[in-house]
């Protein structure tokens, strides 16, 4: 987490936040019309930044999710989702760059480790892309069932889905096209920042990283469990036609997985 | 067409200092999330909107007004099934369900009104100001106001090379998800280069000119408390523990 605060003194790394929260805004805000779930989602193909923006700029990246995110909200939904969009966005883009090393996917001695160019980094984008696609569901998602305002077992797998396919499907020709052109350009964060802030391999690391795992996986399925067996929610579309909100049982055990994931993101360096 | 909701008027809520404007905004979260009866909520609502009429800033609300209609009713939908009441009305509908789903409608309405208030009686420039008044590193303010700036300039590029792409065959509108999704990679990749390729020289410019140098920074737009910004927050804090009592006591 040192780097998140970091990399602020960086001017190029400002300049990317900016260019970042830039981008993902304006392509959020044409689509603000196609809803899913009025005030809080709708078709996004932009959803396929997030990941990219952070494996490429790393803390920039989720700085440039989480207020493009906020910046699409200023036309016209401002509200209490905004906060949980906010920091939901910032993890979408947090996870990838955070976790990108750590599932034994990636050769350590590889020059180009986000070069997607053989099956296992390709395998390792596709868990990435899962993995933040899921933290920020659980964020979101957790928030607005403690406030009783959308369904848990609705809108996080709205929002999994939501993320992860155009994550999956755009996000991998977008880094094969970007990746090189960046990387020539100086412009990627390992690049930019010092040493200091640079993966660090320890045990501190992996754990930090186990973590995260646990807290995104396990929160967002005891979560679906809670709901769709103890408050008899249903997923998707069908989450708004039965079950209750606001239940404890499905507020603690999502708010578990969100808990540990900033655990996990705070011991892991 | 202006893609942003600030409406340049010369009233006391566009003097009024933008940690105030943002302190109310919150504030009618706070309100909206607490109270849970419809006449409250309805009182809550119709102060908002004396609120937003004082600044003269609500014809706003036609800009947001499908939005508003679409969560009202989406609300009332959902609750009305999954409410969990005990007076069925038409198969699994509760009366107690539809009294739920128009509650959680006004509430998120009631904030999403708040929230367009907030944005339409301050500018961009404000806003970053607040945002360092309260602490929040410049840099950090900077970044905001910029990403802001540069959107509608984004979309306009966007549109530009989308026609472009268009004209040169390419079809957004058929095929299934996935192949539609994929037709966005010939949009995504120009813009986000074309935006991009400037970070060197933009950082450059920033340098040149003494970014970061110091901590300390004048503005030329400066911000400070008046008498009717005090008045303002005392009164907001009244409501809410007004709101408070009514949950708690009352209700």
């Amino acid at each position: 987490m040192k780097e998140v605060f970091g990399m602020w003194k960086y001017t190029k790394m400002v300049v990317l936040v900016a260019l970042s929260a830039a981008i993902f805004a304006a392509l959020l805000i044409p689509f603000k019309a196609l809803v899913l779930i009025p005030g809080f989602t709708e078709v996004r193909p932009a959803n396929a930044l997030p990941i990219v923006l952070g494996l490429l700029f790393g803390p920039a990246g989720a700085w440039g999710a989480a207020i493009g995110n906020l910046i699409g909200d200023f036309f016209g939904t401002l509200g209490i989702g905004s906060i949980f969009g906010f920091i939901g966005n910032f993890f979408s883009a947090y996870i990838p760059y955070k976790l990108w090393n750590k599932l034994a996917l990636v050769n350590e001695s590889d020059e180009d480790p986000l070069l997607l160019d053989n099956t296992k980094k390709v395998v390792n984008f596709v868990i990435v892309a899962l993995l933040s696609s899921m933290a920020c569901a659980l964020i979101i998602a957790w928030g607005l069932e403690m406030l009783q305002l959308v369904p848990f077992a609705a809108l996080a797998t709205i929002i999994s889905l939501n993320n992860s396919v155009p994550s999956i499907v755009l996000g991998i020709p977008l880094m094969l096209i970007l990746y090189p052109r960046i990387k020539k350009w100086d412009l990627l964060w390992t690049d930019i920042v010092e040493e200091e802030y640079l993966e660090k391999k320890s045990s501190a690391a992996r754990v930090g990283a186990l973590l995260m795992v646990v807290g995104i996986v396990g929160g967002i399925t005891t979560g679906l469990i809670a709901a769709l067996g103890l408050s008899g929610q249903a997923a998707f579309a069908g989450g708004f036609t039965q079950g209750q909100m606001g239940s404890v049982g499905v507020t603690l055990m999502a708010g578990s997985g969100v808990v540990l994931t900033v655990i996990g993101s705070l011991i892991e360096q | 067409m202006d893609m942003f909701l600030y409406l340049d008027k010369n009233t006391y809520m566009h003097r009024l200092d933008p940690r105030t404007k943002m302190f109310v905004m919150l504030a009618t979260f706070t309100a909206a999330l607490i109270v849970n009866t419809i006449p409250q909520l309805i009182m809550v609502a119709l102060l908002v909107i004396a609120y937003g009429l004082s600044g003269k800033v609500l014809s706003n609300l036609k800009r947001i007004k499908i939005i508003l209609i679409m969560i009202g009713l989406f609300s009332v939908f959902i609750w009305s099934f999954i409410g969990q009441g005990t007076t069925k009305l038409i198969g699994p509908l509760t009366q107690e369900g539809l009294l739920r789903g128009v509650v959680t409608g006004i509430k998120l309405d009631v904030m999403i009104i708040a929230g367009m208030i907030f944005l339409s009686s301050t500018k961009i420039e404000e806003i970053s100001l607040g945002l360092q008044k309260l602490k929040i590193p410049y840099r950090v303010a900077f970044a905001f106001s910029t990403a802001i700036r540069l959107v509608p300039m984004i979309i306009g590029t966007t549109y530009i090379i989308s026609q472009a792409q268009q004209s040169r065959g390419l079809d957004l509108d058929s095929g299934n998800l996935v192949t539609r999704l994929k037709k966005y990679l010939p949009l995504l990749i120009p813009v986000f280069i074309s935006i991009i390729r400037g970070t060197n020289v933009f950082a450059m410019a920033l340098e040149s000119k003494g970014f970061g140098y110091s901590s300390q920074r004048s503005n030329y737009l400066e911000i400070t408390f008046k008498p009717i910004d005090f008045i303002i927050v005392i009164v907001i804090i009244l409501l809410i523990l007004s709101t408070l009592y009514l949950r708690i006591v009352v209700t």
